[in-house]
């Protein structure tokens, strides 16, 4: 920060250095203390300060913003974030996984089901038709 | 220890965020032009993507719209609120890039416009700044944390804390640790310097 930076903030924030807003405070700080020696923490602190400087327009952040709040989103829909938060997609790929598990189980059931049936008819010795499975009358053993 | 002064507060944060819980887009406004630098810069080097940081800066202040009556000035400072929004969305942002890379969607890459990088190789000081934002890039990821809310946010270890969700002495672990992997970064990039010019 330069002097003419320094007063120009001043005139925008005040004349108490302290009650500025980050970053400009450690800027300002850093210049008052250029002169004098301070600890090697802050030293660091002031060169990860600079390193970290970026370009940026607050008034077209502002108005980008505002448009956002204006669409009434802050983002992506409830689902998308949800699809793209890790927790979120592993809940949803999780859930998928459950779902298509019981559809095949009960896929599976409907079609075993009569042969089962029969199966465990044989096994007792009775006729399916017992075990309530309408069977055919071959050759007419039902009949004297 | 530096690190452990507190800042006087600066009430206007308080007050700008009353007027933004009652719907005062001005304030808003004015909340961004004092904050919304410092937490760019602070987005911007912690995530080392320029345009993700841009998003979760906008994300962050849109959070702050609507959830401006829930912040008590009794609780902490109107800053830490907004570092600790930023860090949250920041680390969101992160796993959302690392899940989109892992299944393939996109490539994690650290990007950060440097329209001087030619330039900066032609002082000093510049390669100096070069290699510390190399330091930066380099630390793990709760260590860059908290030295940059340090440096960038200003915050005092106990703000870093409540940042971070941490204990004190956890954070004041990552910040020492932290300060000293680029203190090391920068001595071993001097070494490497000194070889090549003699």
């Amino acid at each position: 920060m330069t002097r003419d930076e320094f007063e120009r903030n001043r005139r925008r924030f005040g004349d108490t250095v302290e009650a500025w807003p980050a970053p400009f405070r450690q800027q300002a700080l850093a210049l008052m203390a250029e002169e004098r020696n301070d600890d090697p923490d802050a030293a660091l602190d002031r060169l990860v300060l600079e390193a970290a400087l970026t370009d940026g327009d607050d008034q077209e952040l502002a108005s980008k913003v505002l448009a956002r709040i204006e669409a009434g989103s802050a983002g992506p829909s409830f689902l998308a974030r949800l699809l793209l938060s890790p927790a979120g997609f592993a809940a949803c790929a999780a859930a998928a996984l459950v779902a298509a598990t019981l559809a095949g189980y009960q896929v599976a059931r409907l079609q075993d089901d009569p042969s089962d049936t029969e199966l465990l008819a044989l096994a007792s010795g009775s006729s399916p038709a017992d075990s309530g499975v309408v069977a055919d009358d071959p050759a007419g053993e039902g009949s004297l | 220890m530096r690190a452990a002064v507190r800042h006087e507060e600066p009430r206007g944060d308080d007050d700008l965020l009353v007027r933004i819980a009652a719907g005062s887009q001005s304030a808003l406004s004015e909340l961004i032009a004092r904050h919304g630098r410092g937490l760019r810069m602070f987005a911007t080097r912690y995530l080392g993507n320029a345009g993700d940081a841009e998003d979760v800066v906008q994300e962050v202040f849109v959070t702050v719209w609507k959830q401006a009556g829930r912040f008590d000035p009794a609780k902490g400072r109107a800053s830490t609120w907004l570092y600790r929004i930023t860090a949250n969305r920041c680390i969101d942002q992160r796993r959302r890039r690392a899940l989109r890379s892992f299944i393939g969607l996109d490539d994690i890459r650290d990007e950060v416009a440097s329209p001087e990088a030619d330039a900066e190789a032609t002082t000093a000081a510049r390669q100096e700044l070069a290699i510390v934002r190399d330091g930066l890039s380099r630390l793990p990821e709760r260590q860059r944390m908290a030295v940059l809310l340090r440096a960038v946010g200003d915050l005092d270890i106990a703000a870093i804390a409540e940042v971070m969700g941490s204990s004190i002495g956890s954070a004041e672990q990552l910040l020492v640790r932290g300060r000293r992997a680029l203190r090391d970064h920068l001595a071993m990039a001097a070494v490497g310097r000194e070889r090549k010019s003699s």
